[in-house]
């Protein structure tokens, strides 16, 4: 186990090589502090757990990474490259991805449709491509709906293709959250709560797929109240109350921690 | 047919094609974008007005047709299709300046309650501010396109521009279904559907919300061209806010976010259901039939809203061909 670090030295050590490195964020809403000196690395690969009780701060700092809340002071760098205080299209233009607490599809899209909404860079979302036609972006349309019937299939979704969002039952909207996620080719993926609302028959198979999706190599950040699951998939927990971080380490270690054990599990 | 009969043939077939280019405006806006204008009816004005000054030349007593008796800011007298094009362009670029103002800073009900103040502020202005576009009188005597040159009776004039609104509204139906059955289309949507979850995606939810914005402006323009084109005449009592209420009705009854639906909406609101006020006998004091218009207008947004929200003809669902590779 590890006490979270204070000298900046130390963390810019440990973040070298990260994928994402969050340094000393703070941010205040009217002169309340919500999050203060808040540091972590996540390493290419890995899974970071960020957890804690209500209102420790968790959403605020995926808020801030995916850039929806901008840091009141702090730095976010992703891949060596600053990114705090980019608005949330063009942090998601560099491969990070978000999903939401509260399930975001697009409730009068079709499943197929939500998936295809989120490739990226696409030629005929331009004038010039309307003006063009399918000639000019119908290759790349194809090959995105070949992607997502890959997805469909590897969901166990398939025959919800033409669906629309808004008649899926609340484990399904998460599935095709994530697929949605994956289908915008992230270098990192940063889950709010994925199983929060999600009946219990399905949260299994969410947590396989994020399990798959572990073991292929995708790094990402995940907040999440099944301490279970964070177990079984993170690598790494942050544990954050009061807008702080008073741990990081493996799960079990955090969790024999008496701070923590305070802070958190016993309320 | 008599020539009253004739009229009243090719003015309502005019205005049928005004409002269904007009309609399609709105529903790039409303029903796919989800920006709910409430000020829709001031770009539709915008490009009656320029249309006018495009054509009536400058003013002043030497003027050919203000003859001294109208006043406006400025005139040129250009040949068609020119004043058309001005009118498309300044419905768009007024669109851009509004749209600049509003879309970034306010999001639903205030978004909406902007527009409908910025409608009420253009009234007031153009109303009150008699040297800038003639007052509450307006503009009248605006030359009709190619009237001179083709030398038609009068008649087979109005059917010509019966051919000309319709070659427009053909147009315009093709530019708007290639936008909205493209990629583009369904980036627009994702901005209605959930704004967050676009930007969380990389969508660049400002300029998407700008281009359907300025487009929907455009057609609003150049609705309002072909109609003072045709009626010679264009003043606020035109274009007060109550206006774009009949627009959003037709693309609430039509089908919110369906071109094909929105054309259905124009025939059933402002021309079956608006004309069809026209013909009930006088009942009460005068001023019954204007107001039983607007009456039968917001009852129909009512009732569909209630029963039958997606409209008569609701947005198509896309559908894909299964996989083929799995059976």
């Amino acid at each position: 186990m590890r006490a979270p670090s204070r000298n900046p030295e130390v963390a810019k050590n440990l973040s070298a090589g990260a994928l994402l490195a969050v340094h000393n964020l703070r941010r205040e809403f009217d002169g309340v502090v919500a999050v203060e000196d808040v540091s972590f690395a996540v390493p290419e690969g890995s899974i970071v757990g960020l957890i804690g009780p209500n209102g420790a701060g968790k959403s605020t700092v995926i808020g801030m990474i995916g850039g929806a809340i901008q840091p009141t002071s702090g730095s976010i760098r992703l891949e060596g490259a600053e990114i705090s205080g980019l608005p949330p299209n063009k942090i998601a233009r560099r491969g990070l991805i978000r999903t939401f607490q509260l399930s975001a599809e697009f409730p009068r899209l079709t499943v197929m449709q939500n998936l295809l909404a989120a490739a990226p860079d696409h030629p005929g979302e331009t004038l010039l491509g309307v003006a063009l036609g399918k000639r000019y972006w119908g290759a790349y349309e194809s090959a995105q709906v070949e992607l997502a019937r890959g997805l469909l299939d590897r969901f166990k979704m398939t025959d919800k293709q033409d669906v629309y969002a808004a008649d899926l039952s609340g484990g399904q909207r998460r599935l095709l959250e994530v697929m949605r996620a994956l289908m915008a080719r992230p270098r990192m993926l940063l889950l709010d709560e994925p199983t929060a609302g999600v009946h219990p028959s399905m949260i299994s198979e969410l947590e396989g797929q994020l399990a798959r999706l572990r073991n292929d190599g995708l790094t990402m950040v995940m907040v999440e109240h099944e301490l279970g699951i964070v177990g079984r998939l993170c690598e790494t927990v942050v544990v954050m109350s009061r807008g702080r971080v008073i741990a990081e380490g493996p799960m079990a270690e955090v969790r024999a921690q008496d701070d923590v054990r305070e802070a958190y599990f016993a309320g | 047919m008599t020539n009253a009969q004739q009229y009243y043939a090719t003015l309502l077939l005019v205005y049928l094609g005004v409002d269904i280019i007009a309609a399609l405006g709105l529903n790039l806006q409303f029903g796919v974008t989800g920006i709910l204008n409430f000020a829709f009816i001031i770009f539709q004005a915008a490009g009656a007005y320029t249309y006018a000054i495009f054509t009536l030349g400058p003013p002043g007593p030497e003027s050919q047709y203000g003859a001294g008796f109208q006043t406006y800011f400025w005139g040129v007298s250009l040949p068609f299709p020119l004043p058309f094009l001005a009118a498309i362009a300044v419905g768009a670029g007024l669109s851009l300046l509004v749209g600049a103002v509003i879309l970034p800073r306010l999001r639903g009900d205030y978004q909406a309650m902007a527009f409908l103040v910025v409608s009420l502020i253009a009234t007031g202005v153009a109303t009150n501010q008699i040297g800038l576009l003639n007052g509450a009188n307006g503009l009248s005597l605006v030359p009709k396109p190619l009237k001179v040159e083709l030398g038609l009776t009068l008649s087979d004039y109005d059917w010509f521009y019966v051919g000309l609104t319709a070659v427009f509204c053909v147009i315009c139906w093709w530019i708007v279904h290639r936008i909205t059955s493209s990629p583009l289309g369904r980036a627009l949507r994702t901005v209605r559907e959930n704004e967050q979850a676009a930007l969380a995606l990389g969508k660049d939810v400002r300029r998407l919300r700008m281009l359907a914005f300025a487009i929907g402006g455009g057609l609003a323009g150049l609705s309002g061209a072909l109609l003072v084109g045709f009626i010679s005449a264009w003043a606020p009592g035109s274009w007060v806010y109550a206006e774009t209420f009949v627009y959003i009705t037709a693309v609430i009854v039509g089908g919110f976010g369906s071109n094909l639906g929105v054309i259905i909406g124009v025939l059933l609101v402002p021309i079956l259901f608006g004309e069809a006020t026209r013909f009930l006998p006088d009942v009460g004091q005068a001023g019954w039939i204007d107001a039983g218009q607007l009456i039968v207008y917001g009852a129909l947004t009512l009732v569909f809203l209630w029963f039958r929200p997606r409209g008569v003809f609701p947005e198509r669902r896309v559908r894909y061909a299964r996989s083929v590779t799995k059976p």
